[in-house]
């Protein structure tokens, strides 16, 4: 059994047996495709041609839940699934559709992220096709872009991901208030509002819209209680019988109004979840503050003597485990950039209430035990602390990390707080922000659009056409002239030259990316137009509109942006190395760069480059370049409008993300070799971490190097990503300084922090390959070291201590 | 005021003492153990260190000899170990991670090489640090005239001390030096009331018997202000950095430290009361 970090269980409520068996089920699910949602769509859209979008939507919706295949997962204390089978992907013809036809045959072959796919599933989605060509979001963003942008895209500095061709996701419901009143209550506040006098067309759609999808919602809520029903009839086990009968009486009336226990409220929480995702294909829909909605419920249950610490545990389990039923299929192109069948539902505990105290309860630490007994990718746990969060929280986390996968990262309340405050959000309201998806933040149920990942901008490409005049030297392509003349030649006599064209360059992208996030946003609107999730949000049952047409309390989006560090280091090397020490010239090193340092005068070169100062040691000349690059991006943002201003939501502005996931490597290939000594194609800086093996202080000095970035003003998400080795917090001692080493962070304005502790066969990799793995952290006897940076003997004795679980 | 020469500061070091620590490398010892593993910090002076795994065979260095060959190598395969540093500069890099020390209860540690060689710079940085309340240890090998390592213990908060075997004849044998001089500073140090962690260092064959182990855990049973008693596992991590020198490793063949004596050593000590680490 898998040991518990900290929980001593005392009696028997929580199956844990069960739980390793559902666990072990999941974790070998097979990734297929379902077509039952594109065809239930497509008929419902070609009945209500005519009709408003979000009728038509929530139509097809209400359809969809009414047709599709319903089962409960064996042994499951959670119910609801999004397709026919275990995780298979539904499709989404209506936000981009020609990309599935072209990879039907293809899906199979993936080298990664594969979907397995029958002849009969292709030819039931080939019958589709005529019906949706032309009609898709992405056939409306593609008909609405400049070619200006086309070029930029075609020039690989932007990049855009999922807005151009699938939902926006990334929204996180206000759990609080549907656990209250239920899908009933939802209706109601729908159908009150429809009887409003002077209500536009809009208004009333809306309403409409609102009431049809809740009762489809609550069909859905019984169908799955006649499917309990009808399997309890044939179950053979006693206590699974039980439980499936419990299920049945449960979902007969269930969300008509409030939730009425712990189970119904995590149930509610799952369904809302999982609702969200057949009504709309984004990713990212999140939890928020789970611990803080669900406690009550806890609470009530545990003193009425209806539930023990024990079961809320196996709730709270099975929830975590049923989440990784659920599934997205994307084109191979996006794949690539978040790879490992990623849906990023975010969950958060701990952290402080509204009103100043702290946060964190039983249940904060029943997800953390949650999620080391369900070991899976989803939900993306993510820990909120700060001076107050008791320190066994971050105990318990530091506990969950050295089992190494990756979780929770953590989140600090005394940056995320000021970060959300620049953002004319009350001191009250920050406090209770939430990440969604990876390290976007929010305040949940209160939030419209997405607070990341609109448009990306390869800031490492951005640098290179500044060396280059504004031309490619990839493609040809030239969209500006940085010295008002055609073609790559360019001088620049000074570093402040050189900064202002760097300036220059980033606006004139960033005008093109703002431009990029509009025409999506536009066709969003209604494309997107979802009357399911938009009710959960505040503001819009009241406003009677959706989520994209303004519906939401506060509404602010940030794209997000890759390669800071990269351009930091590049111009403190040409700083240093060209216009202060003089030890090259603008022209010889751009030379060099043009031949990826080949031979033995671009070794020379290249190790000036490398030993130029780096942001990640603590070295404030390089340090305080990569902030100024952080600077010149922020400097943009003020005055800058999303396409909701002035339709309700506070703020409709911008800010400033580096949650970029695995788009750094994908970025890097695309971008020619870099002043700082990086070659041509690697991979760019993962968020606002040091550059690949530029940072050689150790993780302290890291820290410090990112605490003098203007992370209180990043309220799109900063995102940290640091590696340490197993022994590193092995035994108690080691684990407690790794504890306190966290909690610094809070004094070191650090934003959130992830961390990968290493295993033996990845050092073993890393010893065959060490230009692949130039920044795994790994523990020398006592300290830290860049693992690729020892003797082989050495690496040796570590991958063996390693492997015997030594230290 | 007179440089140190060390080799580096290594951040994050979680084994030189409670919580967060910065170690210190002071370079040059005055014993010669056969299982350091820290090779280039025994002579005193700069040298270098060839890493073969990063030459390319470019040539570059062919006829160059001595440290000008790190400066003509373009693949780093040359490294030069040994740095001078004043004391303003080397307390102004150690307060960087104040924070980290405060929030973990840790602090700064002089090791080496044997910070005793450097008593004055090590004692000027140390009031450095102690003006702003950082917490010090000193890793000692204890082999220094107590002169100059009384000052440096008395202006500590903590010493660490080495005892690498209570028979005299092997620590003559293996370190190069009479232990004569080491107990007596153990004792002396003791008796000025400063904390002290013993640290027991077990290399198989060599100070691992039950004898050497219930030697040197008696005597440290004599040394009042004890609270903790590290067994440090001998291993050969440090092995590749003798062919980096162009040195023999002279404990080849050596295994490195059985689990068993360790766990005996261990056992031992918490018996009588101490508190204990078993580490690498």
């Amino acid at each position: 059994m898998t040991e518990l970090l900290r929980f001593k269980p005392i009696n028997n409520d929580c199956d844990f047996n069960r739980i390793e068996r559902l666990q072990a089920r999941m974790n070998a699910r097979i990734p297929t495709i379902c077509p039952e949602r594109a065809e239930i769509i497509t008929a419902s859209f070609a009945r209500t041609e005519g009709e408003p979008i979000v009728i038509r939507r929530a139509k097809a919706f209400a359809a969809i839940l009414d047709q599709m295949t319903v089962f409960i997962e064996p042994n499951a204390l959670i119910a609801g699934n999004q397709a026919s089978v275990n995780f298979a992907a539904p499709v989404f013809p209506e936000y981009s559709f020609q990309w599935v036809i072209d990879e039907l045959d293809e899906f199979e072959r993936r080298p990664g992220d594969y979907f397995i796919i029958n002849n009969e599933v292709k030819d039931r989605l080939r019958k589709l096709e005529d019906y949706w060509t032309g009609k898709t979001h992405q056939d409306e963003v593609n008909r609405n872009l400049s070619p200006e942008n086309a070029l930029a895209v075609k020039q690989r500095v932007l990049h855009r991901g999922g807005i151009s061709m699938s939902g926006h996701g990334h929204t996180i419901p206000n759990h609080e208030f549907v656990l209250e009143i239920g899908f009933g209550g939802m209706a109601g506040i729908a159908r009150r509002n429809l009887q409003s006098d002077n209500l536009t067309r809009e208004q009333r759609d809306f309403y409409e819209a609102a009431v049809i999808v809740m009762e489809g919602a609550l069909r859905y809520c019984k169908r799955l209680g006649a499917c309990a029903k009808n399997d309890a009839a044939v179950e053979k086990d006693p206590k699974r019988k039980a439980e499936l009968l419990e299920m049945s009486v449960m979902f007969e009336t269930f969300m008509e109004s409030g939730a009425r226990s712990l189970r119904e409220a995590v149930e509610s929480v799952y369904l809302v979840h999982l609702l969200m995702m057949i009504e709309s294909n984004g990713h990212s829909f999140s939890f928020g503050r789970f611990d803080q909605y669900i406690h009550p419920y806890y609470r009530r249950d545990l003193q009425a003597g209806k539930i023990t610490k024990e079961k809320a545990l196996e709730v709270i389990t099975h929830f975590f485990i049923m989440l990784n039923s659920l599934n997205k299929i994307r084109p191979w192109g996006h794949t690539q950039y978040s790879a490992g069948y990623p849906l990023y539902s975010n969950l958060t505990v701990g952290g402080q209430k509204p009103d100043g105290t702290d946060g964190t309860n039983d249940i904060s630490f029943l997800c953390l035990e949650a999620m080391n007994l369900s070991k899976m990718p989803e939900p993306n746990l993510s820990v909120r602390f700060w001076e107050r969060s008791p320190h066994e929280l971050i105990l318990d986390s530091a506990r969950l990390i050295r089992k190494g996968f990756g979780m929770p990262s953590v989140f600090c309340d005394e940056v995320c707080v000021p970060a959300m405050m620049t953002l004319d959000i009350e001191l009250e309201t920050a406090r209770d922000y939430s990440p969604s998806g990876c390290v976007e933040i929010a305040v949940p149920g209160k939030w419209g659009h997405r607070a990341t990942g609109m448009t990306y901008i390869n800031f490492g490409k951005v640098f290179e056409l500044v060396l280059n005049n504004g031309a490619d030297p990839a493609t040809g392509i030239q969209l500006i002239r940085l010295n008002g003349r055609e073609g790559r030649e360019v001088n620049y006599k000074s570093y402040d030259e050189l900064w202002e064209a760097w300036k220059t360059a980033l606006r004139y992208y960033f005008d093109l990316a703002v431009d990029s996030d509009s025409v999506c946003d536009r066709s969003l609107k209604y494309h997107d137009a979802d009357a399911f999730a938009s009710s959960t949000i505040d503001c819009c049952l009241e406003r009677g509109k959706t989520l994209h047409d303004g519906g939401a309390m506060y509404d602010y989006i940030s794209q997000s942006n890759i390669g800071m560090s990269v351009v930091g280091d590049s111009l403190a090397a040409v700083k240093k190395l060209v216009f202060e020490d003089g030890i090259l010239t603008m022209d010889g090193l751009k030379a060099e760069l043009d031949r990826n340092f080949t031979g033995p005068e671009g070794a020379r070169i290249r190790q000036l480059c490398r030993k130029a100062p780096k942001f990640g040691n603590d070295d404030d000349y390089s340090d305080s370049i990569t902030a100024d690059v952080y600077e010149s991006y922020l400097e943009l943002l003020p005055g800058r409008r999303n396409d909701r201003a002035g339709k309700g939501p506070i703020g409709c502005g911008y800010t400033m993300s580096t949650s970029n996931i695995t788009s750094y490597v994908p970025n890097g290939f695309d971008v020619g070799a870099t002043p700082d000594g990086r070659l041509a194609g690697k991979p760019l800086n993962e968020g606002a971490s040091p550059c690949l093996a530029a940072d050689r202080e150790g993780p302290t000095a890291v820290i410090n190097s990112v605490s003098k970035l203007p992370n209180k003003r990043m309220a799109g998400g900063q995102l940290l990503n640091m590696r340490f080795s197993p022994g590193a917090l092995a035994g108690d001692e080691n684990l407690e300084k790794f504890a306190r080493f966290i909690e610094t962070g809070r004094l070191k304005n650090i934003f959130h922090n992830q961390f990968n502790i290493i295993d033996s066969e990845t050092l073993r990799k890393a010893k065959e390959n060490p230009e692949e793995y130039p920044d795994l952290m790994v523990r020398v006897a006592g300290y830290c070291a860049l693992f690729t940076t020892l003797m082989p003997e050495a690496q040796d004795a570590i991958i063996e201590r390693t492997e015997l679980g030594w230290e | 005021m007179t440089d140190g020469l060390i080799s580096r500061i290594q951040r994050y070091s979680t084994r030189d003492g409670p919580g967060v620590r910065s170690t210190v490398f002071a370079v040059g010892c005055p014993l010669r153990c056969k299982w350091c593993a820290n090779p280039e910090l025994i002579e005193a002076g700069m040298k270098l260190i060839f890493h073969r795994q990063r030459c390319v065979k470019c040539g570059a260095c062919a006829g160059v000899t001595g440290s000008r060959r790190a400066g003509v190598c373009f693949y780093d395969a040359y490294e030069t170990v040994g740095v001078n540093i004043t004391v303003m500069e080397l307390a102004a890099k150690l307060l960087r991670d104040k924070a980290f020390y405060d929030q973990s209860g840790g602090g700064v540690t002089y090791s080496g090489g044997e910070p005793a060689l450097q008593a004055d710079f090590f004692l000027e940085v140390t009031k450095r640090l102690k003006a702003e309340s950082v917490h010090v240890a000193l890793d000692t090998s204890g082999h220094a005239p107590w002169d100059r390592l009384a000052a440096l213990a008395e202006a500590v908060d903590l010493v660490l001390f080495d005892i690498k075997a209570v028979n005299s004849e092997t620590h003559k044998l293996y370190t190069g030096a009479d232990n004569r001089l080491i107990l007596e500073n153990a004792q002396r140090i003791a008796d000025t009331g400063r904390e002290m962690i013993v640290r027991l260092l077990l290399v198989p064959g060599v100070n691992d018997s039950g004898q050497e182990i219930d030697g040197r855990l008696a005597f440290v049973r004599g040394l009042k202000n004890v609270r903790r008693v590290d067994i440090l596992k001998y291993h050969r991590l440090g092995a590749g950095k003798y062919a980096g020198l162009g040195l023999d490793y002279p404990m080849e063949g050596v295994p490195e430290c059985p689990e068993g004596s360790a766990r005996y050593a261990a056992e031992k000590a918490m018996d009588m009361g101490f508190e204990v680490s078993v580490g690498g």
